[in-house]
């Protein structure tokens, strides 16, 4: 019989040779009946053929000729589905790198849309300038003739203020700041940084309300993943250990790393050790240590340990939940969360994927894949007429409100409310 | 704080089922699973007992009748644990689960066209389905697509004639009309997609209305529709003049696919915690109970509490048991006892599609008639049920009791606990 000695001793198994679980394959196509591009394009034949299958023919020493692998979105539904643990997904993301090594040139659109933290630097102190711009439709048909960004593709608008500036010069210095024993690391990111200030700040309102003294750490910078899933993996590889020399000091003293971005917390997670191969003893410690915000929160009420004076809301609001978070395989903790709310009634909706898969949906090829792939979405989320909805993740949540028009939230920020926090 | 009930571990139709059951029941219930399980590559339909004696070519008729001489011949079968009362209450059950409107043939087994048109004898199907039944002696046209690989219209009318079953049989393959007309290959998800859209049937309907006027139904891959499945098939029956039914493909299956979105549906209108994607990779018994699981997460092992833990992880298939090159056999979430030979010569016989089954197919967990794991005769852990084909001697190959078995033994966890 298992023990609890014996649990501490089992280690995460499935992981370890993202390549060699193209053996476990049986061929049953269940990834490509389940995936969301391959169902609505030609273009992609889908997880089976150029997952495992294609697997095979990836000789080392030879280049790459599967360029269809490159309209694989790399929303991980079929490494999710898939019932004897081919990562598929992941295997994707690898050939995708040796893709475009092989052809020795990434699109410079490509390379842009990978360094959205140089696009927030870039626009943040013009933001009111850049944000009108942005709408402005000669502009944008110029942009997506010369750059290939669809003309249509979501713009969030540039947060005047970053998210770290007034962390620093405004919150370190208040009086109401939390000082405590109890300490949590948090992890920005860039939309935080540039786009959504507020949602940072929604974050650790509610940390604070909770005891807890955050910690944002001054060297962290983008997690990589639009590099990532641009296939430029070096670039990636930079920023993944600039953020692992960062947050390590901290995951070392037993901090608990935490943030409201569902895709850089998985880059955090699992990308960096098991698509770009980072798996030394640091980057370990940084993925054990992280933790996706409501993971945090509800392990919390979990023990009890999470207040729970929540206001009412007398309200039902759709939520959505992004295929990045269900990635991280640990159910969905925002739901639970949120149904602490006295009041309150989520109705998750049923979908796989929102389209847009991080930088996917922006690029001009690929922009009506991306709608197709979240129409029912769109639709469910419509026909709920609520004026606002939920979703973790920020890309999906501007595609969502692009797309439906409906104002879109954290769930950091509903639980905010329920606090009466802001 | 325990935030659940209880934790179903396996998301094929036994786990699904208990825990819509139990949610249902006023239960808070965590369902966990590796992937989704055999249901997406079924037929859809289920199967409650479709040959007896196991090794008869002959499917059986009504079933009920064959039922008493089944269990003698099996009495450590599931069935036979638990009785015919509960497998009538368990289909009464399940068909009140879904909006889809499951039928029964009174008391005898549909048979239906397998995708090679054999018979497929089932207790329990979707009208579309149903309406391919070969004991009605109705002609019927098989249609397919050049461009659906693996599904052959004239092997199956073929093989239909070839039972001189009275039925008049014959097929017909097309190549996809607008707007699929450019594909070269296509899935039978894509095709379902493609069925939903009202001007790719009326472009199918006008080729082929005029040569299905001599049939009185028209039988298609099971394609038609996915989310709008019902208003698909409404709509073809009307512009064709006639009743039409689906045929089984070769896996996935969209019928299966269909009945998996309706109870994941079911589930979660109901408030219930779903985990698809992730493995349990291990439990703990201390005296006599579990207290806890442990999930794989892309990062670390999280723990997972509940009052009750039902194991659905499905037989050999299903990742429930395993097995290796030296002959060993093993449960791997709690490593329950599996009673096996540990010589490999004994699990297989020389016949790979063998009406009695594979020895290897028949092991499993065993169980009380609380369907606790047992050691000897005690109960391993009082709040740790099994369900499905993880039961030992629930091969469903033997006598084709799949979906059957997966049905009963969640309805009688779902009255224990609920
Ligand atoms: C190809 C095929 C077609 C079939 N067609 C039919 C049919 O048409 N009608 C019929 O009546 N019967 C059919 N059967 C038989 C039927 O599928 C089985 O009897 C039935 O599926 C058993 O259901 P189950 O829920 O017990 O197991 P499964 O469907 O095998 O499900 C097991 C589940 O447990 C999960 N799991 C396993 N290990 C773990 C773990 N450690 N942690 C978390 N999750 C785990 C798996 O991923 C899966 O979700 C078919 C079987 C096969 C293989
Ligand atoms: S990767 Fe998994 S789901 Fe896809 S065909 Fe292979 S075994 Fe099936
Ligand atoms: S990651 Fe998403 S888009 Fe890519 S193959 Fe898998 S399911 Fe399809």
């Amino acid at each position: 019989m298992t023990t609890s000695h014996d649990l501490d001793e089992i280690t995460l198994s499935i992981w370890e040779q993202v390549q060699h679980s193209a053996d476990l394959c049986v061929k049953c196509n269940i990834c490509t009946s389940f995936c969301p591009v391959a169902n609505v394009t030609d273009m992609f034949p889908g997880p089976k053929f150029v997952g495992p299958q294609a697997q095979r023919f990836r000789n080392p020493h030879e280049i790459s000729v599967d360029d269809s692998l490159d309209y694989c979105s790399g929303c991980g539904v079929c490494s999710m589905v898939c019932p004897h643990g081919v990562k598929v997904m992941e295997m994707n993301a690898k050939a995708r790198y040796k893709l475009y090594k092989t052809k020795k040139w990434i699109p410079l659109r490509n390379r842009i849309l990978g360094r959205s933290e140089l696009l927030g630097w870039l626009g943040s102190p013009f933001a009111p300038i850049a944000n009108v711009t942005l709408k402005l439709k000669p502009l944008r048909i110029l942009i997506e003739g010369i750059m290939g960004v669809h003309r249509d593709a979501p713009m969030p608008a540039f947060s005047w203020e970053t998210f770290r500036g007034w962390y620093q010069t405004v919150h370190k210095k208040s009086p109401q700041r939390v000082i405590s024993d109890k300490k949590v690391v948090f992890y920005h990111a860039c939309s935080v940084n540039y786009y959504e200030a507020f949602i940072g700040k929604a974050a650790i309102a509610v940390l604070e309300h909770n005891g807890y003294e955050v910690i944002v750490p001054k060297d962290q910078v983008c997690c990589g993943l639009p590099m990532l899933s641009n296939a430029e993996f070096d670039a990636a590889r930079q920023n993944a250990r600039t953020n692992i020399n960062s947050l390590v000091r901290y995951a070392r003293a037993g901090h608990k790393i935490v943030g409201t971005s569902s895709s850089c917390t998985l880059s955090l997670k699992s990308d960096y050790r098991h698509i770009l191969d980072m798996d030394d003893a640091d980057a370990r410690l940084v993925s054990q240590q992280t933790y996706d915000i409501c993971e945090f929160l509800l392990e919390l009420a979990q023990a009890g340990e999470l207040k729970t004076d929540f206001q009412p809301i007398n309200a039902s609001i759709p939520y959505h939940s992004p295929c990045q978070l269900r990635a991280h395989n640990m159910g969905l903790p925002a739901i639970e969360l949120m149904e602490l709310i006295p009041g309150i009634q989520i109705k998750h909706i049923q979908a796989d994927c929102c389209g847009i898969a991080g930088t996917y949906g922006y690029k001009k090829e690929k922009h009506d894949i991306s709608m197709a792939v979240g129409k029912s979405l769109f639709e469910q989320v419509k026909a709920t007429e609520s004026d606002v909805a939920i979703c973790d993740s920020e890309t999906c949540r501007w595609q969502i409100e692009h797309a439906t028009g409906t104002k879109m939230i954290h769930p950091v920020q509903l639980l905010a409310q329920a606090y009466g926090l802001t | 704080m325990s935030l659940y009930d209880t934790v179903v571990i396996g998301a094929g139709l036994a786990g699904l089922t208990t825990a819509c059951h139990l949610q249902n029941k006023g239960q808070r219930v965590m369902l966990i699973g590796h992937g989704v399980g055999a249901l997406v590559l079924g037929s859809g339909c289920i199967d409650v007992l479709g040959y007896q004696p196991v090794e008869s070519v002959e499917p059986v008729r009504a079933w009920p009748d064959k039922l008493s001489s089944f269990m003698a011949d099996h009495p450590q079968h599931p069935y036979s644990l638990l009785g015919e009362t509960k497998i009538n209450e368990a289909l009464h059950a399940f068909q009140g689960l879904t909006e889809t409107e499951y039928q029964q043939n009174g008391s005898e087994n549909w048979l239906v066209p397998s995708a090679v048109g054999a018979i497929h004898p089932t207790c329990l199907a979707p009208p579309s389905i149903a309406k391919g039944h070969l004991g009605d002696t109705a002609s019927m046209l098989i249609v397919g697509f050049e461009e659906l690989r693996d599904f052959y219209p004239a092997l199956i009318s073929q093989n239909i004639s070839a039972q001189n079953l009275g039925i008049e049989t014959e097929s017909l393959t097309l190549n996809l009309p607008e707007p699929g007309a450019s594909k070269l290959n296509i899935t039978p998800i894509e095709l379902a997609t493609l069925f939903e859209q009202a001007d790719f049937r009326q472009q199918l309907v006008s080729v082929i209305k005029a040569r299905c006027q001599d049939y009185d139904r028209i039988g298609f891959p099971a394609v038609l529709g996915l989310g709008r499945h019902a208003k698909v098939v409404v709509d073809l029956e009307k512009q064709l003049g006639r009743p039409v039914f689906e045929v089984g493909t070769l896996p996935p299956s969209v019928p299966g696919r269909r009945l998996f979105e309706a109870l994941k549906h079911t589930f979660v209108q109901a408030k219930g915690r779903m985990n698809i994607g992730t493995k349990v990779v291990a439990g703990e018994v201390k005296d006599g109970r579990v207290t806890q699981v442990q999930i794989e997460t892309t990062n670390r092992l999280k723990p997972i509490i509940a009052e009750n833990y039902v194991l659905a992880t499905g037989g050999i298939l299903g990742g429930g048991i395993q097995t290796d090159d030296q002959g060993r056999v093993w449960e791997p979430v709690f490593n329950l006892p599996i009673d096996h030979n540990s010589n490999r010569q004994t699990w297989f016989t020389p016949k790979f599609l063998s009406p009695v089954g594979q020895p290897v197919s028949s092991y499993g967990v065993v169980v009380n008639d609380r369907l606790n794991p047992i050691e000897d005769t005690r109960p391993i852990a009082d709040n740790l049920y099994i369900v499905g084909s993880l039961l030992a001697h629930a091969d469903w190959t033997q006598g084709r009791t799949g979906y059957g078995v997966a049905l009963t033994t969640a309805k009688h966890v779902a009255d224990l606990l609920g």
